[in-house]
């Protein structure tokens, strides 16, 4: 096998001395392999197809974190808390008084109450007869349902009516402030008393929508339906994640339709997609066989490795295409393309393995298997991507349009590339690195605005103007709610919750918390006690007050909702309704209670965070806080360390890592100007970024190398390196792009906001790849002594 | 509600701004009479359930020990410094300067200084004390008598007896448990002589400024112990107490003995006031009724009104409206000496408490979520 071009220059990286025995194993037995893959590809494909979507939200937060330790250990005592629908049915015009919406409103409730997973004697509506008015009176109470007994629909019965909501302490809670609108309330079960399957949220909220929402808001246009609750929000999401089979679709066309204008070659084109489509099979089959599913995270990854698939399988192409148009046989382009490439390409695709593998200091089980999940993909591409698509290329070679395209190509492209190789030319890297300079002073400038955790009003996964959002918005500007709850946890012996020093301590700590800034507003067996001593007392206000006579106290709770007090009263949740999920909002409150329980914790009572979804967050933030420094050093120190040993030098791995940071800094800075904070979602995305991104700068500096240990001038070899795989990297560059923008459409707001930044990621590597890196290696390297080490070797 | 949480929010906003970056508060849990009422600037925000005025400052008291005081009239508040932090029900300030607030677990506090610091001056195991010794003073006194006493009024007596000590048994019984009883109202006449009244018939006096207690529930006919819930001097100078179960006592010789008068009603008067007229008087309570006396309480009229829900406090003001305020937002505003009202809802229909007209169309009125400012009817300014 000769290759003069090879002979002359040889060096470590690109071509060994020795005829690889890699390459000799492989091409050497090239149907034995070919074979074997198909066997591997049907075996794999099968466990795929397999693969059951999962959505499992304890994955999703951060298991280990002490707020959810103890989440989790006393998940029983609080169950029936959180886990509820609201429907609000509005009236668009004139307000709920009418026959007509109160005809409707009934509808309403019944269809709700025969509605699977509906704990129907919790459900509460105007209709029910659960929701009463009271009123004190000299021989005591006097109440009735707020429907009146003898209601007919008439003006006189609608006016008995609003009285009696007037006097029910309903406004606010069932019935809208300006009266357009009333809430049908549903607990729902976990499971299904019947069957003990738990609920399926996305069948229930698929429920929601056709029975209530599409029938009722077809029916009449003046009937607005707005729902909200844990169930829905899950159902929503779950529904979103279906978007994500468009969105593959769209990105393998977008890739082959590239692949082909960039290499004007059938099998040049279908090949790599095609080698690239087996990796994400066998990523899928993997993991399913490791017992993983595919939840809202990591059903991005096959996008990644379809896209580095690809973005690997352009080199070999390109690599290809340029020994085919010297005249090498499709067996023979194929072997230098794999000995040119499988180092370097190795060494990338480690890196991005690498990269990926450090979201394993996340505590967070969806960032760790993300993490799993993108370094199996990676690993695989080696193999895909190295080596199947060489095989294959190898018998069916690169089309004659093909190698026309790179001759003809070739001149018109060196123009540009000499321009481009003017980036390494002594009186234009100073600017570059001026302009690199003013832009990380801005970077950082605009960092500082970074915050931890999700920002926007809402249910966070999902975009701020997704139905479920909006609904949450119209309930929150309407009803006195909040959809921001943290529940602090308070633990006592058996049959000792509702003592008076308990209720004391927690009505204490909730008045701290009112005073703490974010706090709307907060719920316990205090007030329930409060309250209800106050009715007792001819609803006098005065005796607005914890008594200290526990008689009183037993006999004011008697009818507190069951989610305040567990089963054996040893557990009473106190709610804090907070404004927004801020991060510095959820601290404020987090702090204010870790003060309190620190001071006041005793053998009677234990003051424990956190549950509610503020709860998990506050819990998510700090570990997403913590572990992000620590991530970041991993990756770099990871990304630094690999380069080093390939290229065994600093000032190359300071070429080639500080384009990085700069990268990774501006997205820190674009983060923070467009409002996305640090969170689940987005702190891979550094990771990854930086993971992935090291690969164009090490295609493009083993190729200046190569050419500057053959004597030529900086720019020169700057020239040759844009030259021979400038194209390719470019178009990795927007391949890895096009593989994720899809996701900026995406209905659920993390992964929209991870393609966002992602996109940004791999496109803006690549632009400081090709910008600064030659600019930088103008300072940094030191040619002529290059030179004389390698001839001293 | 939604009005209520607005508030609150741009209070916690305000709040925000001011304390950016502070550190939580530390606190100690200790028991409601040990432990000062927080700073806050939240107060007026939340339940407050009296008012008084001290020259041109009004003072009110709320829930959590709160005292707040206003100089302008209503619109902005300051906390006073207060050492207690239960439910404070009552204020009165007789002069300019001394004031006495009283509240749950008994509490009784003094002012010197118009109600910017407060102390305890009694609490509420030192009031059930007296009150214990009281009825022992009154076991031994019905012993001698019952004695002494020709055959056929020993039964009465024996019934008396056993009376007082079944109320010994219970203010024993309860006094083990803590100071469980809440004082309802507080009037001073000057900074000696005033009264504190409260739940289960609780009325103790004082003559020297607080210094000293006496318990004067020998000199009330309340064997039953209603709670004795306002007590209020009308014009004429006759001191006048009502309670639970239409209870209604006057006293005519400055509250040494105390008479008591036939009650046109069965229900809780919550509240009595005098119209500004001579001798006359409106009590008010449960489900808005409000009855009108010209006579110092022999004879009561029924006043007819639209209030519908408890009534629990009012006033006079300069020029002779009478201001009731009550549940469900209630405004009843009379124009004729109490003999007829007009009525106003308030939108969000939360409890009011009390009411001090500051001027002739302006009223501040204090409850549920603290302090409204309205025009006369009322209405939210």
């Amino acid at each position: 096998m000769s290759n003069p071009k090879h002979d002359k220059g040889e060096h470590y990286i690109t071509t060994p001395k020795a005829e690889p025995f890699l390459e000799r194993l492989i091409f050497n037995n090239r149907a034995i392999i070919l074979i074997a893959f198909l066997f591997l590809t049907l075996f794999l494909g099968y466990n795929a197809i397999k693969i059951q979507p999962d959505a499992s939200f304890e994955r999703m937060i951060p298991l280990e974190h002490p707020y959810i330790v103890n989440m989790l250990e006393h998940r029983n005592d609080l169950e029936n808390l959180g886990n509820f629908v609201r429907i609000a049915v509005e009236v668009k015009e004139g307000d709920i008084f009418t026959k007509e919406y109160m005809e409707t409103l009934k509808q309403i409730t019944d269809e709700v109450f025969y509605l699977n997973g509906v704990d129907r004697s919790g459900l509460k509506s105007l209709w029910t007869s659960n929701v009463r008015w009271v009123e004190v009176t000299e021989q005591g109470f006097q109440g009735g349902t707020v429907i009146p007994d003898a209601y007919d629909g008439s003006r006189e019965s609608l006016e008995q009516l609003r009285q009696n909501i007037l006097r029910s302490s309903e406004v606010g809670r069932l019935v809208a402030d300006n009266f357009q609108s009333t809430i049908v309330y549903a607990p729902l079960y976990e499971s299904d008393p019947s069957t003990g399957k738990p609920l399926d949220y996305a069948a229930f909220s698929k429920q929601l929508e056709e029975k209530i929402r599409a029938k009722y808001e077809a029916q009449n246009d003046n009937i607005g339906i707005h729902i909200v609750g844990f169930a829905k929000k899950v159902g929503d999401l779950i529904e979103g994640i279906g978007a994500i089979a468009w969105f593959a679709g769209i990105t393998i066309l977008l890739t082959t339709i590239l692949l082909f204008w960039y290499s004007r070659c059938v099998a040049g084109t279908l090949v790599p997609v095609f080698s690239s489509i087996v990796a994400v099979f066998w990523q899928l089959g993997a993991l399913k066989l490791l017992g993983y599913g595919l939840d809202p995270y990591s059903v991005l990854v096959p996008f990644l490795v379809f896209a580095i698939g690809i973005s690997h399988g352009v080199q070999v192409v390109n690599a290809m295409a340029i020994e085919a148009a010297k005249g090498f046989d499709p067996i023979t382009a194929a072997r230098l393309a794999f000995r040119a490439l499988y180092i370097p390409g190795m060494l990338a695709l480690i890196s991005d393995a690498f990269g990926f593998l450090t979201l394993l200091f996340i505590e967070v089980d969806v960032i760790k298997d993300l993490a799993v999940a993108a370094g199996l993909g990676v690993a695989i591409v080696i193999v895909t991507n190295l080596v199947l698509h060489p095989l294959i290329m190898s018998y069916i070679g690169i089309t004659k349009g093909g190698v026309r395209h790179v001759q003809n190509h070739g001149e018109k492209q060196d123009r540009k590339w000499r321009v481009m190789s003017y980036f390494a030319h002594p009186s234009v890297a100073p600017i570059s690195l001026l302009i690199a300079v003013i832009g990380l002073g801005l970077g950082l400038y605009y960092k500082q605005g970074l915050k931890v955790g999700d920002l926007d009003q809402g249910a966070p996964e999902l975009r701020a103007d997704s139905r479920y959002n909006k609904d949450n918005a119209y309930i929150i500007d309407n009803y006195s709610t909040s959809a921001d709850v943290l529940v602090v946890m308070v633990k006592t012996a058996p049959e000792q919750c509702t003592q008076y020093n308990v209720l004391r301590a927690m009505d204490r700590l909730q008045w701290e918390l009112q005073n703490t800034p974010g706090v709307q507003s907060s719920v316990s067996l205090a007030d329930v006690s409060k309250v209800v001593t106050k009715a007792l007392n001819e609803g006098n206000w005065k005796w607005y007050e914890i008594s200290r006579n526990q008689t009183i106290i037993n006999a004011s709770i008697r009818s507190a909702p069951s989610g305040l007090i567990n089963t054996n009263c040893s557990l009473t949740p106190l709610l804090v309704f907070l404004e927004d999920h801020k991060a510095e909002t959820l601290d404020a409150a987090v702090e204010q209670v870790e003060a309190f329980a620190e001071e006041n914790n005793n053998d009677e009572y234990t003051f424990l965070l956190a549950a509610g979804n503020a709860g998990v967050e506050a819990a998510t933030n700090e570990v997403i806080s913590s572990a992000k420094n620590m991530m970041l050093m991993f990756v770099y120190g990871v990304v630094s360390l690999l380069c080093l040993i390939t290229f065994r030098s600093i000032r190359a791995v300071i070429c080639i890592v500080v384009p990085l940071g700069l990268t990774s800094i501006l997205c820190e800075a674009i983060m923070s100007v467009s409002g996305i904070g640090i969170k689940v979602a987005t702190l891979p995305v550094i990771a990854l970024g930086v993971g992935i991104g090291v690969d164009y700068g090490i295609y493009i500096y083993s190729k200046l190398e190569h050419y500057l240990l053959e004597g030529k001038t900086l720019q020169e070899a700057y020239f040759e390196t844009l030259r021979s795989t400038g194209k390719a990297v470019v178009f990795t560059g927007v391949t890895l792009g096009l593989g994720v923008v899809t996701w900026i459409f995406s209905p659920i707001k993390f992964q929209a906001d991870m393609g966002f930044l992602l996109f940004f990621m791999f496109l803006w590597n690549m632009v400081g790849a090709i910008w600064l890196l030659p600019a930088l290696a103008r300072f940094l390297l030191r040619p002529d002594r290059m030179l004389a080490k390698a001839r001293a070797k | 509600m939604a009005t209520r949480l607005t508030r609150k929010t741009i209070g916690a906003v305000c709040l925000g701004m001011s304390l950016l970056a502070a550190a939580p508060s530390v606190v100690a849990i200790g028991d409601v009479l040990e432990t000062p009422a927080r700073s806050t600037t939240l107060a007026a925000e939340y339940l407050l359930n009296d008012v008084a005025t001290a020259g041109e400052r009004i003072v009110a008291v709320g829930e959590r020990g709160h005292i707040i005081y206003s100089d302008d009239d209503g619109k902005s508040w300051t906390q006073g410094q207060v050492p207690v932090s239960m439910t404070l029900t009552a204020i009165s300030f007789p002069t300019a300067t001394h004031g006495w607030a009283v509240g749950h677990s008994g509490v009784v506090l003094h002012s010197s200084d118009a109600g910017e610091t407060w102390a305890v001056q009694m609490d509420g195991i030192e009031a059930a004390k007296l009150a214990i010794a009281a009825k022992e003073e009154r076991i031994t006194e019905l012993e001698e008598e019952l004695e002494s006493a020709p055959e056929d009024q020993q039964e009465d007596l024996q019934w008396a007896l056993d009376d007082v000590y079944f109320t010994l048994e219970n203010m024993e019984a309860d006094l083990d448990v803590g100071p469980v009883n809440p004082m309802l109202d507080v009037w001073f006449e000057n900074e000696n002589h005033g009264f504190v009244i409260g739940a289960y018939g609780m009325i103790f006096r004082t003559t020297d400024g607080g210094e000293t207690w006496k318990d004067w529930s020998d000199q009330v006919d309340n064997s039953t112990g209603y709670h004795l819930n306002g007590i209020s001097r009308i014009t004429g100078g006759a001191l006048v107490i009502v309670g639970e179960s239409g209870l209604i006592l006057v006293s005519t010789d400055n509250g040494d003995t105390w008479e008591k008068k036939e009650s046109p009603y069965t229900g809780s008067f919550f509240g009595v006031i005098g119209t500004g007229n001579v001798n006359e008087m409106l009590a008010f309570g449960l489900r808005g009724n409000i009855f009108l006396s010209t006579d110092l309480g022999t004879n009561w009229t029924t006043v007819p009104n639209e209030a519908g829900s408890t009534l629990n406090g009012g006033a006079v003001a300069k020029d002779g409206r009478i201001i009731l305020v009550g549940n469900g937002g209630a405004v009843l505003v009379s124009t004729d000496g109490g003999e007829t009202f007009g009525s106003y809802f308030r939108r969000d229909r939360e409890g009011l408490m009390t009411v001090v007209p500051v001027s002739q169309d302006r009223l501040v009125l204090l409850g549920e979520s603290g302090v409204a400012n309205a025009d006369a009817t009322g209405k939210n300014l």
